[in-house]
């Protein structure tokens, strides 16, 4: 095949799916909610009816082959599209039925009997959604709700569904679904009174043999679109097409080819079977890698075609768009779903694993630069330096993809949280940068987001928020008989303390929720220990079971105790109970702000400065694991990355100590404030290399800011390179490089025509810059701005 | 007075610039040393030619507060709308610059003794190793403060970090050699070979300068010469020719050329300084491919920086 065709070929489908309107499809709510209606259904077992419903989805909703494409399967009815969870956060989310297109940010578009047929439905759901079932009494039911939409203190992702994972997608390629039912029934006919147990072998059953229906609808779709196919060449593409859909999923993949297709219809599946969100195919270049071998050696593939396959994958993968309500926008915004793909790093021995295929992915995400798949790149000591250049080369360039992974580092923190260190090796990071062993883990990694900062306001205002008169917290010690900085602390932990224990036992009972209302068959069938226990994956079947919760805001809340540090008990400018004077007023004398403003900031170097943000990771820490497992068996972890909650906590909080007025954004994961790295990369790595990353086992998320002009030529991609080692084999954890060009930005602000496909990196992902809200548009260019310097 | 036998305890840096990728090997922290014997019309950092410290008003900063005029002891604050300080007054104690709440006023150089600045640079030696990078000294120009470079440098070396010298040459020879053994490398301005044009446009003679430059080029194999290429004033035919017969007559078969910018001319308004704007369009490593040529046809190998 002559390379100008593969790049027209994959050119035409990335412009068809770049042109596509995103646009909310009712399918699955309407099919699900059809399934449920029916009174004979509702006397089933949970994990029946969900195997059941999700496999009535596949086999009913529309498919369809478009132009070009190699790579089939829809996971809606338009090509680029959204799918409602009415039972899980649907409900909320349909509020915005009449706002989805009109909404500035993230529009959608809806067709009006989409539109008619959806409100059709919020009746029957309206009490049966899975944040109502959290809670038996009507009055914590109310309060629940409630508390989710005001988000002030957290946000529980979990439920709206628990998604995030890396499903065992080698296992599907290898032994097919027809491997997964003789499974299943061989422990089926072990299994003699234990009903769930029964119940769940029966469910993998029915949503195994679906998941092989549902290649079989396209095989079938693609011989009778080859039968009236008057082009030749297309028409042997579809009967090739025809031929791998109708085996790929059921006997194994058998070709590379193969492989890619049986992933990308079992990614549409988990989708809609759990949620939306971070379904990761993970490890790619790894578990395709023998496929490919075997195909090459065969003379079925050449590097060349294989490329053209990836990418053909890859663009249907942005096909797949979240449905969020303007509220969950707040939180993560950007349409993004968090699919990763993970290229490079070493193998279950320890040894390095990159092979052709990390370089062929590397190539196509450079070429496509297109919102999904996420893209994440390991390295280790022993990386190629031919990878390690190839990498540097495309962030230089200003990709701002791949985020980089340091695999010592990670590999310990996994260790230490109880994986093998086999299973560390083989680690993917899903979501935004949360690594998980591939195919093992149902690690929730986005169960909770925490506003931290908050925590502070009360702890400086005996447990009530600056001006309400009720106490949200405990009552602490007053500031005007706090007499050092271990008082301050003190009331710190204790409230954060009270706030995290609120959260975990929403939390708790949300777990519980989803276990009895809601398993998903079909993410447990692709999960290790989920057969071989008998336990779906959201009662704990899985060989690794975790909770993430995200501490949002250390950095601000650790630059504000160091704030108090200094101007109360070091220059003694103001008593502490003058110094929460000013912020219940917003700092409203302006050398105040400018004094307090002046005090340094983490990110650059100051080492008294910085051991603040790290006390307060640790305080997070350790107040975390101090609580019991979660229902699954598994610890909470923490993880330092914000997602865009970083801007909607802000605006919820008041004015902090170190100059930070209310209402303003926090530093997202754990960068710098704004502007507040004065001092360059090195000392804003310096700072960071200060934290203990093998603590935080949910992932971090570091944003390095570059303007094109400092990454050009050669010196640039070698000083960038340089940059990332030291910072590795300093405890780094992770990375991702960001080259703006604010001019360019700005133009896009200011004409969002002229820029559609801009892509930027919000927080451990990729976005286009015309999807974020005005508020993060404007924070992305301030980041980017540099302001002259004398000197 | 200070006993001109004496080391120097502390040295004037107007600024430390970090992750600096332009100036020598690796990545590299620059120290701008205050105060220049030059003052070169085109000069990059015109903030840096006094030999003292000094007081910058950035008038789009100011906000109007005249916290300044009550700080100030001097009574040096004017109540101007483009001015706010008066330079025959001003002592640039920097007392207004601590209460300034918008950072319009700035005090440039800053005092450092020896054990903070060698600190201050071990901070990215981590950084140095990996990319084979280390410390430029930069300005201004160090030489002016030798005395300070005499007790810095070896305590910097011990530490085994990579030293780069950016010198214009303008000193006596006796002023650097004690230092040779401590610089693995020297970046060596050559601004103009006619020493008429020279003293015209940078106040001196380059009779010295040149003469340095020939006894560095015996000394050491690391001396790098160096030209900022400004359009009209250094970059004819005539300069071009003689710049390359020199080299070739030293020995040297390699320029690196600055293109000329004028982002300088913006700090000019900011300080009290004698140099006025050139009102030169500002050059790129495009525009000065014909220099390029011209040394390469002379048999001179020029790298531009972009």
């Amino acid at each position: 095949m002559p390379s100008s065709m593969t790049e027209g070929r994959i050119a035409r489908l990335k412009r068809a799916v770049q042109s596509a309107r995103p646009t909310v499809c009712a399918e699955r709510a309407l099919i699900w909610t059809s399934y449920h209606r029916r009174v004979a259904n509702r006397f089933k077992s949970p994990h029946i009816r969900m195997a059941e419903a999700l496999a009535q989805v596949l086999d009913q909703k529309t498919i369809a082959i478009h132009p070009d494409e190699l790579i089939v399967g829809n996971y809606t009815s338009k090509r680029v599209g959204g799918s409602i969870y009415p039972e899980l956060h649907g409900v909320p989310v349909m509020l915005d039925l009449f706002r989805f297109s009109r909404r500035k940010t993230n529009p959608l578009d809806i067709s009006a009997r989409d539109r008619y047929r959806l409100l059709g439905i919020i009746p029957y759901w309206s009490l049966r959604f899975m944040p109502l079932k959290a809670y038996a009494s009507p009055w914590q039911k109310v309060r629940f709700v409630t508390n989710q939409l005001r988000a002030h203190f957290y946000l529980i992702n979990e439920s709206g569904g628990i998604a995030h994972l890396a499903p065992d997608y080698e296992k599907l390629i290898t032994v097919g679904t027809g491997g997964i039912v003789a499974e299943a029934g061989a422990h089926l006919s072990q299994t003699l009174a234990d009903d769930q147990t029964r119940q769940f072998y029966e469910a993998v059953i029915v949503i195994a043999k679906a998941l092989a229906r549902f290649g079989d609808r396209y095989a079938a779709l693609a011989r009778e679109m080859a039968g009236q196919c008057e082009d030749q060449t297309r028409k042997r593409e579809l009967e090739a097409i025809s031929q791998i859909c109708g085996t790929c999923l059921r006997r194994g993949a058998g070709s590379f080819r193969g492989a890619l297709q049986a992933v990308f219809l079992a990614q549409i599946a988990i989708n809609l079977e759990s949620l939306d969100n971070a379904i990761c195919p993970g490890r790619m270049d790894q578990y395709l890698w023998s496929f490919y071998q075997k195909d090459v050696e065969q003379g079925k593939l050449t590097r060349e075609v294989a490329r053209e396959l990836i990418a053909a994958f890859c663009i249907k993968m942005s096909e797949i768009i979240p449905v969020f309500s303007k509220h969950l926008i707040d939180f993560h915004g950007g349409m993004f779903n968090g699919q990763v793909v993970t290229v490079g790093g070493m193998d279950r021995e320890g040894k390095d694993a990159t092979n052709e295929l990390s370089y062929l992915f590397l190539e196509v995400m450079d070429a496509l630069r297109m919102r999904q798949p996420n893209f994440h790149a390991r390295m280790h000591e022993g990386s190629p330096d031919a990878y390690q250049r190839a990498i540097n080369t495309v962030l230089a360039g200003g990709a701002n993809s791949p985020a980089l992974y340091n695999d010592e580092v990670i590999v310990e923190t996994m260790r230490r949280q109880g994986y093998t260190v086999e299973d560390a090796r083989d680690y993917t990071a899903v979501g935004c940068v949360e690594p998980v062993c591939q195919g093992k883990s149902f690690a929730s990694t986005d169960a909770a987001l925490f506003n931290t900062p908050l925590v502070l306001e009360l702890a400086l205002n005996r447990g009530r928020r600056f001006g309400s008169p009720v106490r949200t917290g405990t009552a602490t010690e007053p500031v005007s008989r706090m007499r050092s900085m271990a008082d301050v602390t003190r009331a710190f932990e204790v409230q954060l303390k009270t706030m995290l224990g609120r959260m975990i036992t929403d939390l708790r009972a949300v777990e519980i929720s989803n276990r009895h209302h809601h398993p998903t068959p079909l993410t447990s069938m692709l999960l290790d220990g989920c057969l071989a226990s008998g336990w779906c994956s959201t009662a704990g079947g899985a060989a690794y079971n975790f909770s993430g919760i995200q501490c949002v805001g250390p950095v601000d809340t650790g630059d504000a105790l160091y704030a108090i540090e200094r101007a109360v008990f070091t220059d003694r400018r103001y008593s502490l109970a003058q110094l929460v004077d000013l912020l219940k007023r917003d700092i409203y004398d302006p050398s105040a702000e400018a004094y307090l403003r002046g005090i340094e900031k983490f990110g650059n170097d100051c080492e008294a400065a910085d051991r603040w943000t790290r006390y307060v990771v640790d305080a997070f820490v350790d107040c975390l694991s101090a609580f019991s497992a979660n229902t699954r068996g598994g610890p909470y972890t923490a993880g330092l990355y914000s997602v865009t909650a970083h801007e909607f906590f802000g605006r919820v909080t008041g004015a902090l100590p170190h100059g930070r007025r209310k209402g303003q954004a926090f530093a997202s994961g754990i960068a710098p404030l704004n502007g507040m790295d004065r001092c360059g990369p090195t000392a804003l790595l310096n700072s960071v290399n200060r934290m203990d990353f093998t603590r935080t086992a949910n992932g971090i998320n570091l944003n390095l800011k570059f303007d094109p002009h400092t990454l050009r030529g050669t010196t640039g991609v070698t000083a960038l390179g340089s940059l990332v080692k030291t910072y590795f084999r300093r405890g780094g954890m992770q990375v991702q490089v960001n080259v703006l060009d604010p001019a360019i930005l700005k133009q896009a602000r200011d004409n969002p025509d002229l820029y559609p496909h801009l892509l930027v990196r919000v927080s451990g992902y990729s976005a286009y810059f015309n999807d974020l809200s005005p508020d993060m548009k404007d924070e992305i260019i301030r980041r980017s701005t540099q302001q002259p310097t004398l000197g | 007075m200070k006993d001109p036998n004496q080391p120097d305890k502390d040295a004037l840096i107007f600024n430390i610039q970090r992750f600096c990728l332009h100036d020598g090997p690796g990545i590299r922290t620059t120290l701008f040393f205050k105060g220049c014997p030059l003052h070169c019309a085109w000069c990059q950092n015109p903030e840096s030619i006094d030999p003292k410290p000094e007081m910058a008003f950035i008038a789009e900063r100011c906000r109007g507060c005249f916290q300044c005029a009550d700080a100030c002891e001097a009574d040096a604050i004017i109540r101007s709308e483009e001015k706010r300080i008066d330079h025959s007054r001003c002592t640039a104690c920097g007392r207004c610059a601590e209460v300034c709440p918008s950072g319009g006023l700035t005090l440039v150089g800053r005092r450092w003794t020896v054990d903070t600045l060698v600190a201050e640079v071990l901070k990215d030696r981590d950084f140095f190793v990996d990319s084979g990078g280390g410390i430029t000294l930069s300005g201004g120009e160090p030489m002016l403060q030798g005395r300070f470079l005499e007790v810095f440098l070896p305590a910097v070396k011990e530490h085994g970090i990579h030293v780069n010298l950016e010198t214009c040459g303008c000193y006596q020879w006796e002023q650097i050699e004690p230092l040779l053994p401590f610089l693995d490398l020297i970046y060596f301005d050559l601004k103009h070979m006619d020493p008429t044009t020279h003293r015209h446009h940078t106040g001196v003679d380059n009779g010295r300068i040149l003469d340095n430059f020939a006894r560095l080029t015996r000394g050491a194999g690391t001396l790098v010469p160096r030209m900022p290429i400004v359009p009209g004033i250094n970059d004819t035919e005539a300069n071009v020719a003689d710049t390359a017969r020199f080299l070739l007559h030293h020995g040297h078969d390699t320029i690196h050329g600055l293109p000329y910018h004028g982002l300088g001319a913006d700090k000019l308004r900011w300080i009290n300084s004698p140099l006025r704007p050139l009102n030169l369009t500002s050059m790129d490593a495009e525009a000065c491919r014909p220099v390029g040529r011209m040394f390469a046809k002379r048999g001179i190998n020029a790298v531009i920086y972009d």
